[in-house]
């Protein structure tokens, strides 16, 4: 019995393989969610220096939302928040 | 009634009694002025990013208050001509948040720094 089961978890395992070869690898996700939305997300606030300064560059730009993967919701969100954070000379 | 965070920086050279003056001053405009105050906040001496009429650090207060547009744009007026204070920020917001505590952190964060530094 026991080696039956193994034969057909080899089998298996080679159509898995197959299957993979056949489509792409879902493993690997291209598209990063958004950092900033969802359960236990950081909220965006013009105090919180902490959070704002991972979005802009070492000159004090705001960083597209390309590169930080933010939604356009959060990154209008964001790009309010700095300017305010500017005005203040916090950042 | 609207819901507004309202910040001020005030020059570096002010002692506290001139900035505890201060607070009640615009606490007292923000009051004759249909407004009701929620919360002050001081963030204490910051360094500013970048120089503001050649000062390079500030002391924050930060109001929490309930009022109309008659109240903020009273506070506002009033704090363009006064020439204790570097800026002022007003921001209306939907509601508070009393818990989260950015700065008093941040202070102590900086105090370690320079601790280190020496």
């Amino acid at each position: 019995m026991k080696d039956r089961f193994r034969k057909n978890r080899k089998k298996n395992s080679q159509r898995n393989y197959n299957k993979l070869n056949l489509f792409q690898a879902p493993k690997f996700q291209f598209k990063r969610k958004c950092p900033l939305t969802g359960k236990n997300a950081p909220k965006v606030d013009y105090k919180n220096i902490k959070l704002l300064k991972r979005y802009i560059s070492e000159n004090g730009k705001i960083l597209p939302s390309r590169i930080t993967s933010v939604s356009q919701r959060k990154q209008r969100e964001l790009s309010q928040s700095i300017k305010r954070a500017r005005i203040l000379a916090l950042i | 009634m609207n819901l507004y965070e309202h910040t001020i920086i005030v020059k570096q050279s002010h002692s506290k009694n001139q900035i505890e003056d201060l607070k009640t001053k615009y606490s007292k405009i923000i009051e004759k002025n249909e407004g009701e105050i929620v919360k002050i906040d001081d963030w204490g001496l910051l360094n500013l990013s970048y120089k503001i009429n050649n000062n390079k650090k500030g002391s924050y207060i930060h109001f929490k208050l309930k009022g109309n547009g008659l109240t903020v744009s009273e506070l506002e007026k009033n704090e363009k001509i006064d020439k204790n204070l570097l800026r002022f920020l007003t921001v209306k917001v939907k509601e508070f948040d009393m818990n989260s505590n950015y700065f008093n952190q941040e202070t102590s964060n900086v105090k370690e720094s320079q601790e280190k530094n020496k």
